[in-house]
């Protein structure tokens, strides 16, 4: 019964430890290595998926932390990604409050407004605030590729959530 | 119309204010605590900086565990597939050598040469001062789609300052651009933030930009200068940072200029301390 209690506990804390990881290793979603233009922010498409499913599995402080994490790596200015992912985390919310079924389609909208809002802010503070030049050609591309993949990220991690967690969606 | 008015404020009051189970902060908490945060890091005070250095040397240090793993596979892969070419490889270096001794003679007299002419010019030979270079190893290397930077396991406490080139085997590949106690951040050629004074074999003057993808290119050329390939970029040296002569790469067909350097592919660097005064920069 403990054993089987760990292993639950570790599954459901898949997600954090992965959100974590990606945060502080130096593994990335950026893969212009191979496609010049294959930019992907992974960590906004795993936020909002889970703060909309299971909000219970990534709590906020954790990932205002990755966040922080995440800017010192980067070499960003502390606090601008806790930012981004706490818009993520509150579209996500405002979303789940007001919605009594979701579908993929309407998820993949919502995302939409979600990383609209929270790239907004996110570039609007860097290029206010900071020495930081970036071109507005990767952004685009970056939110792109992003929007592009929620779909296939929203597959994966919603059978990860009914194999491993188990569904509560109503 | 009012239900719904209501609605929308309930909704979003809860998305703002929520807390309970698991959720131990509000997201209107964080949200200002993160504000706190941003706005103390921008505008320093005294406080602020030390505490950031501190941070981001943990945290490099953590990084540089926590990817240990994701070095290692594609270095054992490497070694495997060297292993299994050894012979070919063998081969090959065989005829490299042969290749290299009849090309030695001329090198050692092109040396030659070189010096002597830098002595006639005034100019300082870029070797000159190998005890004021240091050997520095690359911690972090997260390709980032808007930032193209390093991290070395080098700072302050190694005389590292902010601004300083970064080689790796005599070939420029970037500067520094924050130092902490024990590790610095290198921004690369490439990026986007990157301007430096070049000047061209054939003796033009120009400024290499970083364009945020792999090659950077040549702004400010003279006018009417036809840019053909294959033409050598050295540092010009003209900011007083970069040594004057610095290898950095050879122009392309596209009108950028291939760096000698992979920023890709960077383990080991070395740090230029030759600074005449902390307040260069």
């Amino acid at each position: 019964m403990a054993r089987g209690s760990i292993i639950k506990k570790f599954y459901n804390a898949g997600p954090l430890i992965l959100l974590y990881y990606l945060c502080i290793s130096e593994v990335d979603t950026n893969l212009e290595k191979i496609f010049e233009i294959f930019t992907l922010n992974f960590q906004i498409i795993l936020i909002y998926f889970w703060v909309l499913k299971r909000p219970e599995i990534l709590a906020n402080g954790h990932i205002f932390i990755a966040g922080l994490v995440n800017d010192v790596v980067m070499g960003f200015p502390l606090g601008i990604s806790s930012l981004s992912y706490l818009i993520i985390i509150f579209v996500g919310t405002y979303v789940r409050n007001k919605s009594v079924n979701t579908t993929i389609a309407s998820d993949w909208f919502t995302f939409f407004m979600a990383m609209l809002f929270s790239n907004l802010l996110f570039f609007s503070l860097l290029n206010n605030f900071s020495d930081l030049s970036f071109s507005f050609s990767k952004i685009g591309y970056n939110m792109f590729f992003t929007f592009f993949m929620f779909p296939i990220f929203w597959l994966l991690f919603n059978l990860y959530q009914i194999t491993f967690i188990g569904n509560r969606d109503a | 119309m009012s239900v719904s008015r209501d609605d929308f404020g309930i909704a979003f009051r809860s998305a703002l204010l929520k807390r309970g189970g698991a959720q131990k902060f509000s997201v209107l908490s964080l949200i200002f605590l993160a504000l706190l945060i941003f706005f103390l890091d921008v505008y320093g005070t005294k406080f602020t900086k030390p505490v950031r250095g501190l941070i981001n040397d943990i945290v490099y240090r953590v990084t540089f565990l926590v990817s240990a793993p994701t070095r290692f596979v594609p270095e054992v892969s490497k070694d495997l597939s060297s292993f299994f070419n050894v012979r070919e490889e063998n081969k090959r270096l065989k005829i490299e050598i042969e290749k290299l001794k009849s090309l030695e003679l001329n090198v050692e007299f092109l040396t030659d040469e070189n010096k002597n002419l830098q002595k006639i010019l005034e100019t300082e030979y870029f070797n000159k001062n190998l005890s004021n270079i240091i050997l520095a190893k690359v911690l972090v290397d997260k390709n980032s789609p808007f930032l193209k930077s390093i991290i070395i396991n080098k700072g302050t406490s190694s005389g590292v300052l902010k601004g300083m080139p970064v080689t790796k085997n005599n070939y420029l590949v970037g500067r520094v651009v924050e130092t902490n106690y024990l590790s610095s951040r290198v921004l690369l050629l490439n990026d986007l933030n990157s301007r430096i004074p070049v000047t061209l074999a054939q003796g033009a003057q120009a400024i290499l930009s970083g364009s945020g993808l792999s090659n950077p290119v040549l702004e400010y050329l003279p006018e009417d200068y036809n840019l053909i390939e294959d033409v050598n970029v050295f540092a010009s040296g003209k900011d007083g940072i970069f040594n004057s002569g610095t290898p950095i790469g050879i122009t392309n067909e596209n009108g950028g200029v291939d760096l000698f350097v992979d920023p890709n592919q960077l383990s080991f660097v070395t740090v230029n301390l030759n600074l005449t005064k902390k307040g260069d920069f």
